[in-house]
């Protein structure tokens, strides 16, 4: 087959509905010239349908309520249960679907690991099927089946988040919407357009110097595409804050990994503009925003139910802390039915629905200090002053602690050694660099007990 | 002899007490060992702690399902007409434990309720591992009808898994691509 026509069908299939407009802000993100190496290519890959049904789909999220408190599964579950069990291969090799939520046996990520392929409906489409990929802190990857369609929606449940503190996304033809922000050895890096949104531009770049030709162009070609949205992480953020940006954007959205106050506080004083915290799992998708005044992270998701469970699967009483276990989504090549996300909180209600508390990823883990067991939360809010990206707080067998900080953060050392001696009793804590980029398991101990 | 039109309509009319969720690890409301041993005791029959250990499940993928279809059998084991025509205690036990492993295997449990072909399937297989036939037919009449019935129920399983297969082939194979792989664009990423 003939190269070019090859690479065209390509195209065509990375952004179907593409008007010359979007060609040339495609082709402003790629040949400026201070544009990074970009190494893959992705596209919205959406059908002109598709683009309509995402704009009500938008609509239909903005408006919609969470309709449910802790405990009581709203009324779409158990049909949403019996659907999984008559066409997901998983559920229907288990029998007739069960008469309460409470007797679908949980699933983990070990689950989806074993055969994804199991967890896919018989009616998903597959002619377009893609996938994502997520590590999660075991390092363990998973593949996600996904569609088009399904990661569009993504950007639904982000509007909501900000129409929350009244931002509406404005940026249209010939402007630049999100800049997503990576900073790692490697990075999937590439452009698109967001139909939805007139085709404003889109680009996902490594702010890592080797994706660049000079690390000065990473500040200008920034200021150059002066985006309305950078999403990032701590850990990318935390570069960003160094960069000498001069047109900040309307907004931060972060995610994928805990956002501790003191590096949202410096963010927010940098830039000058909120900074959106956001639990996401690629299994998932959004699930809750922080909100200081609601103590946690509000739902986002109108077609989630969110259970706490226990170690052996029993839901845990009002106020204490469980897994997060949800059912639903929007995904509908992976359907959820009470499936462990491998994170901890506690739920409570508010006016706007349900809030997770106290959100932390993994298993909670005990350390004994001056007065006795504490929980990592406590932990955690020893540390919640300094403008840390991520650490790792290990505990060891005699009791002594080590903090790892990621390099950026080496400054506030002596400060947070300090903050932990008032746990832990002088001299108890010493203060390591942290050598990974990516995410690390933030709390861990070899002490007795620490599990429990 | 046995009353074939009576005891599909006793499966058809099954308490949703019997169709409730059998217990297994902890998850469920129902204790089927205990169901059972009430069930042989009718026949005056009664089981070792061993053979009812199998009623105890321990895994949902393995046990849910032929746990479910023990309950259903129970009910209708429980028939009067049926406990009154004697059959040896060993079959009764035989039939709660291997046929109810046998026929949950290929079939979902609660098709045997609500599907008149499958309770004529159900009703029939208790009866001859019970030693019984329906009314009116002889023995050759009642096992050709059998063999009919579970036949067509293999055949059709057979072609339901054989799609399941070609169905999970196709997924990973639409996993593997690499426009897959390359996926598609999103707001933000985990």
């Amino acid at each position: 087959m003939n190269t070019a026509c090859t690479l065209e069908a390509l195209h065509k299939e990375r952004f179907p509905t593409l008007t010359p407009d979007g060609q040339r802000m495609l082709d402003f993100l790629l040949s400026h010239p201070c544009a990074p190496l970009y190494r893959n290519r992705s596209g919205n890959r959406l059908l002109q349908h598709e683009v309509e049904a995402q704009l009500a789909y938008e609509r239909e999220v903005a408006s919609a309520p969470i309709g449910w408190t802790p405990g009581h599964p709203p009324d779409w579950v158990m049909p949403f249960v019996a659907q999984a069990y008559a066409g997901v291969p998983y559920y229907r090799a288990h029998g007739a679907a069960p008469r309460r939520l409470a007797d679908v046996r949980p699933i983990g990520r070990a689950d989806l690991a074993a055969d994804v392929a199991q967890f896919v409906p018989d009616d998903a489409p597959l002619a377009r099927m893609m996938q994502f990929r997520t590590t999660g802190t075991t390092g363990n990857p998973l593949v996600i089946p996904s569609h088009p369609v399904v990661a569009a929606r993504y950007a639904a449940f982000h509007k909501r988040a900000l129409r929350r503190i009244g931002i509406e996304p404005a940026h249209g033809r010939g402007q630049v919407g999100v800049v997503l922000l990576g900073f790692q050895q490697r990075c999937f890096t590439y452009v698109s357009v967001t139909p939805t949104m007139d085709e404003s531009g889109l680009a996902k770049i490594n702010l890592h110097p080797d994706d660049w030709r000079h690390s000065d162009d990473r500040a200008r070609y920034l200021d150059a595409l002066a985006p309305e949205i950078v999403a990032g992480d701590p850990i990318s953020f935390t570069e960003y804050l160094t960069l000498p940006v001069t047109r900040p954007p309307r907004t931060l959205i972060s995610v994928s990994m805990q956002l501790m106050p003191g590096l949202r506080a410096r963010l927010e004083q940098r830039f000058g503009c909120p900074v959106l915290d956001i639990y996401s799992l690629g299994e998932v998708g959004p699930v809750g925003v922080f909100d200081a005044a609601l103590g946690g992270h509000l739902l986002l998701q109108p077609g989630l139910y969110v259970e706490l469970l226990d170690r052996d699967g029993a839901p845990t009483p009002p106020g204490v802390a469980g897994e997060i276990t949800v059912t639903g989504g929007f995904n509908f090549c992976l359907p959820l039915l009470r499936y462990r996300t491998g994170d901890h909180a506690t739920l409570a209600t508010s006016a706007e629905g349900p809030v997770l508390i106290g959100l932390s990823g993994r298993r909670p883990v005990r350390f004994m200090t001056l007065r006795g067991w504490v929980n990592n939360i406590d932990v955690t809010h020893a540390l919640e002053p300094f403008p840390i990206s991520h650490f790792n707080l290990h505990q060891d067998a005699d009791r002594t602690v080590t903090l790892r900080l990621a390099p950026a953060a080496l400054g506030c050392a002596d400060a947070a050694r300090v903050a932990l001696e008032g746990l832990f009793g002088t001299g108890t804590v010493r203060v390591e660099p942290l050598d990974a980029q990516d995410k690390t398991l933030q709390y861990t101990s070899d002490l007795a007990g620490a599990h429990e | 002899m046995a009353d074939l039109a009576a005891l599909t309509r006793r499966l058809a009319e099954t308490p949703q007490e019997f169709l409730a969720e059998p217990r297994v690890a902890g998850h469920g409301e129902v204790a089927v060992a205990a169901l059972v041993n009430d069930v042989l005791r009718l026949y005056g029959a009664r089981a070792g702690a061993a053979a009812l250990a199998q009623f105890e499940g321990v895994d949902a993928r393995a046990d849910r399902n032929r746990l479910a279809l023990a309950m259903i059998m129970a009910w209708l084991l429980a028939d009067e007409a049926l406990s009154a025509a004697r059959p040896a205690q060993e079959d009764v036990i035989a039939a709660l434990s291997m046929l109810a492993r046998e026929l949950a295997a290929v079939t979902r449990a609660h098709a045997f309720v609500h599907d008149a072909e499958r309770r004529e399937e159900l009703v029939r297989s208790v009866l001859a591992r019970l030693g019984l036939r329906p009314h009116g037919e002889t023995e050759a009449q009642s096992a050709d009808r059998l063999s009919a019935i579970s036949a067509l129920q293999r055949r059709a399983l057979l072609d339901a898994s054989r799609k399941a297969e070609a169905r999970a082939r196709k997924v990973r194979e639409a996993l593997a691509r690499k426009l897959a792989e390359e996926s598609a664009d999103k707001w933000t990423r985990e």
